[in-house]
């Protein structure tokens, strides 16, 4: 059996029809067609990718997304939505969606995306032996496989794109990361994120791992490059 | 149904028309200031003058009626410049006044060009899949069926913004005597048709109930809102819809009352242009329809509804005369 789906989606035409396609290309779909089903669903076996309508009947899809994140930290999340415009698709990436479609869509289509987003997430879980277990980034105990970084005692969960830019950062401590480097390694050719979409992301990190955000020290731009990741260490 | 407040922070407003709102707020408050301080000047240069004549006057001797001229002087420009003051300021009140209607209008616009997007957008995806599945050779009677529904809520949807612009140009209705028992069986049995297992549908009408005076096609459309409305909001399926009628004096009241969850918050924000649930789902002028559509044929709708105990609408038509 292929990787566990959850489509959370209140159009009841197009969950089914999706859930029968993507049932056919071989995945374990469940459905669920609220906020309040995907909760309870979410209970269930460890799921792989988070299929999720922004607009539900009893919440929105970007709220919904971080609140799974947070019991399924593994898992992909790819936002399925009617609103085509460019706000709300840079809104859904800088939640850290793996992947943003806007309706109407090709199902082949999706499904590449799917493959895309289950490869890249695989690829996250695959860890080099310096990575497993914590690392200390700047005053950030951070565990990549759990997906999460503990800051003066609380744990916070991270998303995929931000476990993937600062495991980009560590595995390269010391060196200049260019941002195009970062874009190529983090995201994919279709999702068309912005520089801003980086600088936001670095913004994110830098509240985690710096003791002050306003004079970087952990994470530092270097001007016209990129960013450098100055201190790791094994926990 | 959860009803949201309306209409500030409606659908998702581009940032270019609220930047050029504020630009033209800024040029009506820059005008305003310059008009005002203009009115000013004038009102002084004009004392001053006024005085400066005066005075000219008393020293050439005529002291006494050079006051009682003075005092009718500053008595007339008082009274032109307070009225001119305050004309300005009553124009510039009515210039504000329509300008925030304008804003309002056109962010309702908007909101509502956004959800009538959203709503053609849904059912297009489904229809895509499922054409793309019988494109690929796959055979099954609930992908027809899924067709059907997607097609006919794209109908529904292009009808309602249709008969939207049509009510808001003052487009005309062709009101006849229409016998609502043996016509509202007919209309009964097409819904059921286009719902089938999702909506359970009883009618019960008295056979001697008097004819209503109105639009067939518009009664219509608002049977069909209304329905549409169950079906979507009221949790449960297949939902169950009764209908029934009374004659009362000169009006004939259609009850309907479905078995969903009702409606949370006020029930009198139902029927609002543009009023939509708290949920994202809808246009926000299926039952903006319904009340403007039975207004315009003079008659009236009631909204009740307790939470948990579904949704009732009274409709009240003329009856038709004899």
């Amino acid at each position: 059996m292929g990787a566990r789906i959850l489509i959370v989606e209140d159009e009841r035409n197009v969950a089914e029809t999706l859930a029968e396609r993507l049932s056919a290309a071989g995945y374990e779909v469940r459905l669920a067609d609220s906020a309040a089903a995907a909760r309870r669903a979410i209970e269930g076996p460890a799921l792989q990718l988070l299929l999720l309508d922004v607009g539900l009947p009893d919440g929105n899809g970007f709220d919904l997304a971080g609140e799974l994140r947070a019991r399924q930290p593994a898992a992909a999340v790819i936002f399925l939505t009617a609103r085509g415009n460019p706000e709300d698709r840079v809104r859904g990436l800088e939640l850290g969606a793996d992947d943003y479609l806007t309706k109407p869509f090709h199902f082949r289509e999706l499904l590449l995306r799917i493959q895309n987003c289950l490869k890249r997430a695989q690829d996250l879980a695959q860890l080099p032996g310096e990575m497993r277990g914590t690392v200390r980034i700047g005053r950030a105990r951070v565990d990549f496989e759990r997906f999460a970084a503990e800051v003066n005692g609380v744990w916070q969960p991270l998303t995929h794109k931000e476990c993937a830019v600062l495991r980009l950062l560590a595995s390269r401590a010391g060196k200049a990361v260019s941002r195009d480097e970062i874009l190529d390694r983090a995201w994919s050719a279709d999702e068309f994120p912005t520089s801003r979409t980086v600088d936001n992301f670095i913004v994110r990190l830098r509240k985690l791992v710096e003791e002050n955000a306003a004079d970087p020290q952990v994470i530092r731009s270097i001007r016209g490059v990129g960013y450098l990741l100055t201190e790791i260490a094994r926990d | 149904m959860n009803l949201a407040r309306l209409p500030k922070g409606q659908g998702n407003l581009s940032v270019l028309p609220v930047r050029r709102t504020r630009w033209i707020a800024a040029i009506v408050g820059l005008w305003l200031v310059l008009l005002l301080a203009l009115a000013a000047w004038w009102t002084t240069l004009v004392f001053q003058q006024a005085q400066r004549i005066v005075e000219l006057e008393a020293a050439m001797g005529n002291v006494g009626d050079a006051l009682v001229r003075w005092e009718r002087t500053r008595l007339m420009l008082v009274g032109e410049s307070s009225f001119f003051l305050f004309l300005l300021l009553a124009l510039s009140a009515g210039l504000a006044w329509l300008y925030w209607r304008e804003n309002l209008r056109a962010r309702s616009m908007q909101a509502f060009f956004a959800s009538v997007t959203h709503e053609l957008r849904t059912p297009l995806t489904s229809i895509r899949l499922q054409a793309e599945a019988i494109a690929e050779g796959e055979q099954r009677a609930e992908l027809a069926q899924r067709l059907l529904e997607d097609s006919h809520r794209l109908e529904l949807q292009i009808d309602r913004t249709l008969e939207l612009a049509r009510i808001e140009g003052g487009g005309p209705l062709a009101e006849q005597a229409i016998p609502l028992h043996s016509w509202l069986e007919r209309v009964a049995a097409d819904i059921c048709a286009v719902y089938e297992e999702r909506i359970d549908l009883e009618v019960q009408l008295d056979p001697q109930l008097p004819a209503i005076q109105a639009d067939s096609a518009a009664v219509q459309m608002i049977l069909r809102n209304l329905v549409e409305n169950s079906v979507n909001h009221a949790n449960v399926s297949p939902v169950r819809v009764q209908l029934a009628a009374r004659a009362n004096g000169g009006e004939v009241s259609l009850d309907y009352q479905d078995n969903g969850r009702g409606v949370e918050g006020d029930v009198q924000q139902l029927g609002r242009l543009f009023g939509r649930g708290a949920a994202s789902r809808g246009t926000g002028i299926g039952l903006y329809l319904v009340r403007a559509l039975m207004e315009r044929m003079g008659g009236r709708v009631q909204f009740h509804s307790v939470p948990g105990s579904g949704l009732r609408v009274l409709l009240h038509f003329k009856a038709a005369q004899d």
